[in-house]
């Protein structure tokens, strides 16, 4: 939670293996592990995911949704420390996975993580510069190429918790725990909107707060939730088409489709459809939910994943029903 | 001339014995007969007959006897042609014209009637023949037929007597069966006139005989010396029998001096007395009690100045009991003849009540048991009674506590030092409900027990370290016992000894934490006081004990009892934590291996609505805070404080939600209940919005792990 960001990406080629940790129960850990972040390899064929105490562990898809897989499929192949505290986000570009711990960024060669067996927000632009949102309120891009800063956008009052890249109109989209939508043009770093979900009646929810948890953009549609209840934009009119009714926070969000798929607080994946009603609640394993992610990058191995407050990763294979959990 | 004769002969013919006159007359015959054949032969005869009929009778068979046969088949032929030749005149002369009767024909056929008699005759000595051939045959075959007989009947005589000699060839006699010596040790040792090396050399018998005679001599010669042992024997054994007397004599008087001694003894402090006695019993303790003493006793003279070992029960019994102290597995069948004698006596005892003997004989304690105490620096002491069950092989161990301080204080603590539990799991899982022993199981088969958890508060616990101590190893492959080892009671010895010594510590530690915590007062020591800031708003209100059922009832901690971290060997707690309005129920699972398992919080917050750890991921973190990090608050080894840190901890996380709760929570009417006064960097963080329950102790400030 400090400003001074580390100035570059670790390449790391040496590898991280499980920290032998002063703590003496495995079982105790497990017990208390939150998952925050998860991605898919560039092939598809493999999930990372990150927990509170900083580990990442890879998973092998295909061998989990193999015919022939057994309790052992279901357990990571790599697990390593990559920071001191928790992995908030994870992404892959077509050779690496990034990691944001506190404070820094690392990447892992996929490569070689699956030869063997922060900031908050990152998020990734066509022309290879990385965007990342964080502690400091800030909105940095960085250059991939050379690992320099190139430019800093500023604007928020609190922390951001989530960004999203119009790459047609060559926008970005931030929420933050300060209750504002900001819309920069990422060429002049200026914000060209600020949406204040949180006073708009519909949406506010003052018993909950007026934070941001999850933003996404489809075309000229927005979605975003939080403190304030999910709430569907026209980015045009700059209005809420419609709010969904959905009891908890909601803490990530994504378009698939014409389904929005969105988890938070409750044991279950919400599916809305864009006229504002909730068609269904499917039940997943931990009692709040972090993360969602669709592996799109494979089409044999296309699966649902969500994790929240346990140690266990849902897969689900249809939307319909949980097919089973990998599990730290 | 011929015609008379022949007809007379042929009326005239009379058998008789041949004579030799008349041979000799044949025997002319014969000679004339090259002449004109049968003629003269045939009136000669009847001549003869006509004359001498009563002097000798003409015999034809002796004639025959003196006949030739082939010179009457010659005869024979020639007769046959002279016919055919005179028939054949008779035809030519008949055919030139000649008159029936005429000379010539005449004259023939008086001539072929004489060869007719002769053929005639011929005939009849043939059939004589004949006859005779055959009388003969017949009498030779008789003759054979005799001998035949003969024959047979000497042949049976043959094989009889062969089966005799036989018989007589196997006949054993007893004297193969005397052992005797050597033929050569019989003519180096026995005397020349029983062996007699002149006879005995050359005839086996003769040798035999004498080997037997020398035999017979010397076996007298040792039955003598049977007797006069005997005699011998006698006397020493009623020397002893004197001597023993005298020697028992002699014990009152050495009592008395013994006696006289003792005071000496004690005057000089020197306890060879005590010492002496306690050997004196340990010799009738069972193998693995006196494993365990010997052990015990050593470990305590070399490591530990504060361990006392001495022997208790009666030593009357154990003597009866012990002839050689390892036939405790024979006593069983022993004690169940007796039993099966009492029950025969008292024939009306029912089934069940045979059973119950039965149950109580194999349950049944050996008399001497082993008394272990473990001083502690505090002055408390440990007291380890172990026991031995002669008839499972097991041993049991019961427990007592003799504190220095007064312990009435806490009502929860009731369990902590409760004899039952206090040695649970002194290893992991072992709770000393069932007998170590696998052969236990099917003994208990057959006597009806189902559970030998039944007998445990009667017997002690069969902990399976006490089985180590005692040098008792029951692998679980193999039902067979082992016997005791010394040196794996040897190597258990230590590390138990500290363990228990490390248990009691933390229970009595334990003990008095919760008669403070009882009186909501959570002790915080020195060297603990920099893990939490100086002012904590939150207040213990309540520590109760729990039951494992009531714990199970909880709604909030079925993801505890679900990840398979509480079994229902722990002890259970119920602390209530208060701030104003908001209340925080803490379920605690107590390991008893505590405090190398760290205890377990659950929690569940009522402050506007109930929250739990479920539910709430703020709360989440917080158990997390409390469970996660025991190397932060387990304070100085051997981390007997771990529970009332983390006692303070929640409360410090408690005023940490609240505080940072009212501050997120924007838009609440009124004043807020908790003001914030704890310094935090940052109020929430992640995409869960925890809240920071970490505290940096030098700055005094909360951060996020």
């Amino acid at each position: 939670m400090n400003n001074n960001k580390s100035g570059c990406i670790f390449i790391c080629v040496c590898f991280y293996f499980l920290k032998s940790y002063a703590l003496t129960n495995r079982r105790l850990v497990l017990l208390h592990m939150s998952v925050f972040s998860q991605t898919f390899s560039p092939c598809g064929r493999f999930l990372a995911a990150g927990n509170n105490y900083g580990e990442i562990a890879v998973f092998s898809l295909s061998a989990a949704l193999s015919p022939d897989a057994t309790g052992m499929s279901q357990k990571p192949i790599l697990t390593f420390a990559a920071h001191e505290g928790p992995v908030f986000s994870l992404i892959s570009t077509d050779t690496h996975l990034l990691s944001a711990g506190n404070g820094e960024i690392s990447a892992w060669s996929w490569a070689e993580l699956t030869k063997r067996v922060s900031n908050e927000i990152v998020n990734q632009l066509s022309d290879n510069s990385l965007i990342v949102g964080g502690g400091d309120n800030n909105i940095h891009i960085m250059d991939m190429e050379t690992g320099t800063f190139k430019s800093v956008l500023q604007g928020h009052k609190d922390y951001i918790h989530c960004l999203s890249f119009r790459e047609r109109e060559g926008e970005l989209l931030s929420g933050g725990e300060d209750g504002a939508v900001r819309i920069w043009d990422a060429r002049t770093g200026q914000t060209v909107h600020c949406i204040e979900v949180f006073k708009y009646e519909e949406c506010t929810r003052p018993q909950f707060g007026k934070w941001i948890g999850c933003l996404t953009t489809d075309s000229d549609w927005m979605l975003c939730g939080g403190g304030p209840a999910l709430s569907l934009w026209h980015l045009r009119s700059m209005s809420p088409t419609s709010v969904f009714s959905l009891a908890g926070c909601q803490r990530e969000a994504v378009f698939y489709q014409d389904l929005i798929l969105t988890v938070g607080e409750g044991p279950y994946v919400s599916h809305c459809v864009p006229g504002g009603t909730v068609k269904a609640q499917i039940p997943s394993s931990s009692p709040s939910l972090n993360t969602l992610t669709l592996n799109l990058n494979s089409n044999e191995h296309r699966v649902m994943t969500t994790a929240g407050s346990s140690d266990q990763i849902d897969v689900f294979t249809n939307f319909s029903y949980r097919a089973f959990s990998l599990s730290f | 001339m011929s015609t008379d004769p022949l007809k007379k002969r042929k009326t005239k013919v009379i058998r008789g014995d041949g004579g030799t006159p008349e041979t000799k007359r044949i025997r002319g015959d014969a000679d004339q007969a090259k002449f004109p054949p049968a003629l003269p032969l045939v009136g000669q005869r009847k001549l003869y007959s006509g004359r001498k009929q009563d002097v000798r009778v003409y015999n034809e068979e002796v004639e025959l006897e003196g006949r030739d046969t082939e010179q009457d088949y010659i005869l024979y032929k020639s007769t046959c042609e002279a016919v055919a030749k005179l028939m054949a005149e008779i035809q030519d002369l008949k055919a030139s014209g000649a008159k029936e009767g005429s000379m010539e024909v005449e004259e023939r056929r008086r001539r072929g009637s004489v060869h007719f008699i002769a053929l005639k005759k011929l005939n009849r000595m043939a059939h004589m023949r004949l006859k005779k051939a055959r009388d003969q045959t017949h009498e030779a075959k008789q003759r054979v037929d005799v001998l035949h007989l003969q024959l047979q009947n000497l042949l049976y005589e043959v094989l009889h007597l062969q089966k005799e000699i036989g018989k007589c060839l196997e006949f054993r006699s007893q004297h193969e069966e005397i052992e005797l010596v050597s033929v050569d040790e019989f003519f180096q040792e026995a005397p020349a006139e029983i062996s007699r090396p002149h006879l005995t050399k050359e005839d086996p018998h003769q040798l035999t005989l004498a080997r037997l005679d020398w035999e017979l001599e010397q076996r007298k010669r040792l039955a003598e010396q049977y007797k006069s042992s005997l005699c011998t024997k006698e006397k020493i054994l009623k020397g002893i029998e004197m001597k023993k007397e005298y020697l028992n004599s002699l014990q009152p008087g050495l009592q008395a001096i013994m006696q006289a001694s003792l005071p000496v003894q004690e005057y000089l402090s020197m306890p060879f007395e005590r010492v002496q006695k306690q050997a004196e019993v340990a010799r009738h303790l069972p193998p693995p009690l006196y494993v365990l003493l010997v052990q015990a006793s050593a470990y305590g003279q070399a490591c530990d100045t504060n361990l006392s070992v001495s022997i208790s029960g009666d030593v009357d019994e154990a003597k009866a009991l012990s002839r050689p102290p390892e036939d405790s597995q024979d006593d069983e069948s022993d004690s169940d003849a007796e039993e099966e004698q009492q029950n025969t006596k008292r024939r009306r005892a029912t089934v069940g009540v045979q059973l119950d003997d039965k149950r109580k004989e194999m349950l049944k304690r050996h008399p001497l048991s082993l008394c272990i105490e473990l001083n502690c620096k505090d002055g408390s002491i440990l007291h380890l009674f172990f026991y031995y069950l002669m008839n499972l092989n097991i041993l049991t161990v019961k427990v007592k506590v003799s504190a220095s301080a007064d312990l009435s204080g806490a009502i929860s603590a009731g369990e902590l030092l409760n004899p039952e539990s206090l040695l649970n799991c002194l290893y992991a899982s072992d709770h000393g409900q069932e007998t170590p022993n696998p052969a236990n199981r099917y003994q208990f088969d057959k006597v009806g027990i189902v559970s030998f958890a039944d007998y445990v508060a009667e017997l002690g616990h069969p902990y399976v370290w006490v089985q180590s101590l005692g040098g008792l190893h029951f692998s679980s492959d193999s039902p067979q016992v082992e016997g005791p080892h010394s040196s794996l009671s040897a190597s258990h010895m230590e590390s138990t000894m500290k363990l228990l010594r490390g248990r009691l510590q933390a229970r009595l530690a334990l003990h008095k934490q919760f008669s403070s915590l009882e009186h909501s007062i959570v002790p915080v020591s020195n060297e603990c006081q920099h893990l939490f800031p100086a002012k904590v708003v939150s207040r213990l209100a309540h520590w109760t004990m729990m039951s494992y059922e009531e714990f199970v009832e909880l709604s909030f901690v079925q993801h505890v009892m679900k990840a398979g971290l509480v079994r229902n060997t722990d002890l259970f707690f119920m602390a209530t934590v208060e701030r104003g309005t908001a209340r925080l129920q803490a379920a605690v699972v107590l390991n008893p291996r505590y405090p190398e398992i760290t205890p377990l919080f659950s929690l569940s917050l009522l402050w506007k609505g109930e929250r739990s750890g479920r539910t709430d991921d703020n709360l989440r973190a917080m158990e997390s805070e409390v469970n996660v990090f025991r190397s932060e608050l387990q304070g100085p080894r051997p981390g007997l404080q771990l529970l009332t840190n983390q006692m303070q901890r929640l409360c410090v996380c408690l005023d940490v939600y609240l505080e940072t709760e009212s501050q997120v929570c924007d838009g609440s009417e009124g004043p807020r209940e908790f003001p914030r006064e704890k310094m935090c960097l940052r109020t929430a963080r992640g995409p869960n919005r925890l809240k920071p329950f970490k505290y940096n102790h030098p700055q005094g400030f909360f951060s996020h792990r």
